[in-house]
């Protein structure tokens, strides 16, 4: 059984189809990546897979419940197994690093505060973020806050993480931390993972299996190497980044030829 | 053109009677949220800091200032008729059964209701509320709570206070200024008063902390739309829980005078 089922999912603002008839399974360990230009619906599948958003139609399942028939408290259940992190971490601005970190810990888990602080430490340590500990969200730059919003996230010790762009607005060389850091967690907690990002270099090396979002609907989901040659031209076209071709709905503006040097 | 009129109206009323309902029952949330568990006792004291300690200064310098005016003013009106011996016991009327709750309750809309509109939307905005969701905390037992059991309990304590200063207040005119008896006076200014007026202030002060703290949260955990919105809330805070302040307390003057 699927521990991620997402079965025929459709969800509307008002005239806006978002995502429609989507379909997707997420095994148990496994790190599925869900790419999609802006607006594709990306983001709105992972907050139905939270319970953020009720779809219109279909469900989505999470270990056999359906999230959208639970009761408020069933549905903190099976939150508590699931670790999100969001695109811009949504770190609380009015507590400390460590605050952050031991506020799941501290209101789910009735353990000693020296459990609480040797917990905090050692997910701050796997995401790189030692020392840290009493510095507030407005001392830490883009990237120190996602790896804080990930040790926050596991914390728990959940089965399943989802990651929101984790990678968007950072530069090269800190898109690559994270996605170093991803790999570290997969292969740390064997966990199961869904990865919403733009970034091609490090969607290739988490993912097991690539699925992209085309106008609301899911048009591929295969492992990478099949990802790669799929033949549909909507994959190819997001795969080169080129802006001519069928994925976007208006024409983009024609390329212009690079000036001659002058003499 | 009459169909368009009926349109919009009957759109308005609607609008009203959604935004009513939502208010109710995000507030009859708060209510059952009381009693559930986890209590976050260092989150509770945080607030009682918030709306009850810092909000000390303000209420002490408020009530003295009105009680002041109110006593230039009677002892003025009073004197025109050879009356000024009155003017202290109406000092302590008002100042009991009025001025002190309702100018502390508009007061604490203004700083702390402001305050939490203002705190609620920007985590609104910054998914910050959606981030407690996701840490299985309900937002309404670890945000509404605490601000709702902090304003109903600071607001009577804070109302006692003024009630106090408001005492000094017009002490510091009648005697001070219009050279009145300090005994005459003491005895005087709760000369018209029954322990009735103050459980009636101290009703209406748990009442408008009730108020305050349900629109101030109700309109940040509702703000939509990034900096506008988060600019917006502390203010629609403001003239809301004013208003039903105002309206609140013309209500329980009819109903706690019977």
């Amino acid at each position: 059984m699927a521990v991620i089922d997402v079965v025929n999912l459709s969800k509307a603002f008002g005239p806006k189809v978002v995502l429609s008839n989507v379909n997707l399974q997420v095994e148990e360990g496994e790190s599925l990546v869900v790419l999609g230009g802006s607006g594709t619906g990306k983001t709105v599948l992972l907050r139905n897979i939270m319970g953020l958003l009720t779809p219109d139609a279909g469900h989505v399942a999470v270990e056999g419940k359906i999230i959208a028939q639970l009761s408020r408290q069933e549905l903190f259940q099976v939150r508590q197994s699931i670790g999100m992190c969001f695109q811009m971490a949504a770190l609380f601005d009015s507590m400390t690093v460590f605050e952050n970190v031991a506020f799941g810990l501290r209101r789910h888990l009735e353990i000693h505060e020296d459990e609480v602080r040797a917990r905090v430490e050692e997910c701050l340590s796997m995401v790189g973020m030692k020392g840290t500990e009493h510095l507030k969200p407005a001392e830490l730059s883009g990237g120190m806050k996602r790896r804080v919003g990930f040790a926050r996230a596991i914390a728990l010790k959940p089965k399943i993480l989802l990651f929101d762009e984790p990678t968007t607005g950072l530069d090269p060389v800190m898109t690559d931390v994270i996605g170093r850091v991803i790999l570290d967690l997969k292969h740390e907690l064997g966990v199961t993972t869904i990865t919403i990002t733009h970034d091609l270099k490090s969607a290739f090396e988490i993912a097991d299996r690539i699925a992209l979002l085309f106008r609301g609907e899911c048009i591929a989901c295969q492992a990478p190497a099949d990802f790669k040659v799929n033949p549909n031209p909507v994959v190819q076209q997001f795969l080169r980044g080129d802006a001519d071709g069928p994925f976007l709905q208006d024409p983009p503006p024609p390329k212009r030829k690079p000036k001659e040097a002058h003499a | 053109m009459v169909l368009t009129l009926f349109d919009k109206v009957g759109s308005t009323v609607l609008q009203a009677m959604d935004t009513a309902g939502d208010f109710a029952v995000l507030a009859g949330r708060t209510f059952a949220a009381i009693f559930k568990r986890p209590f976050d006792g260092a989150n509770l004291m945080r607030q009682f800091q918030a709306v009850g300690v810092n909000s000390i200064p303000v209420v002490v310098l408020t009530s003295l200032a009105v009680s002041m005016v109110f006593a230039v003013q009677l002892a003025f009106g009073f004197r025109q008729f050879q009356a000024e011996g009155l003017a202290s016991q109406v000092e302590g009327l008002a100042v009991v059964r009025e001025l002190a709750p309702v100018i502390t309750g508009l007061m604490l809309s203004g700083r702390i209701g402001s305050a939490m509109a203002a705190e609620l939307g920007t985590m609104q905005v910054t998914e910050q509320i959606d981030a407690l969701e996701c840490l299985a905390t309900d937002p309404i037992h670890y945000l509404f709570v605490p601000r709702l059991l902090a304003s109903a309990i600071m607001l009577p304590l804070l109302t006692a206070i003024s009630i106090a200063v408001g005492y000094w207040g017009g002490y510091l005119i009648l005697v001070g200024v219009e050279g009145q008896s300090a005994y005459v006076f003491a005895g005087e200014f709760y000369k018209l008063l029954a322990f009735r007026d103050v459980r009636i202030a101290l009703t209406k002060a748990l009442v408008f902390g009730m108020i305050i703290a349900l629109v101030g949260c109700w309109k940040g955990y509702r703000t939509q739309g990034g900096a506008e919105g988060v600019g917006n809330a502390p203010t629609s805070s403001v003239v809301t829980s004013s208003l039903w302040i105002l309206i609140a307390d013309f209500f329980l003057t009819k109903l706690l005078l019977v």
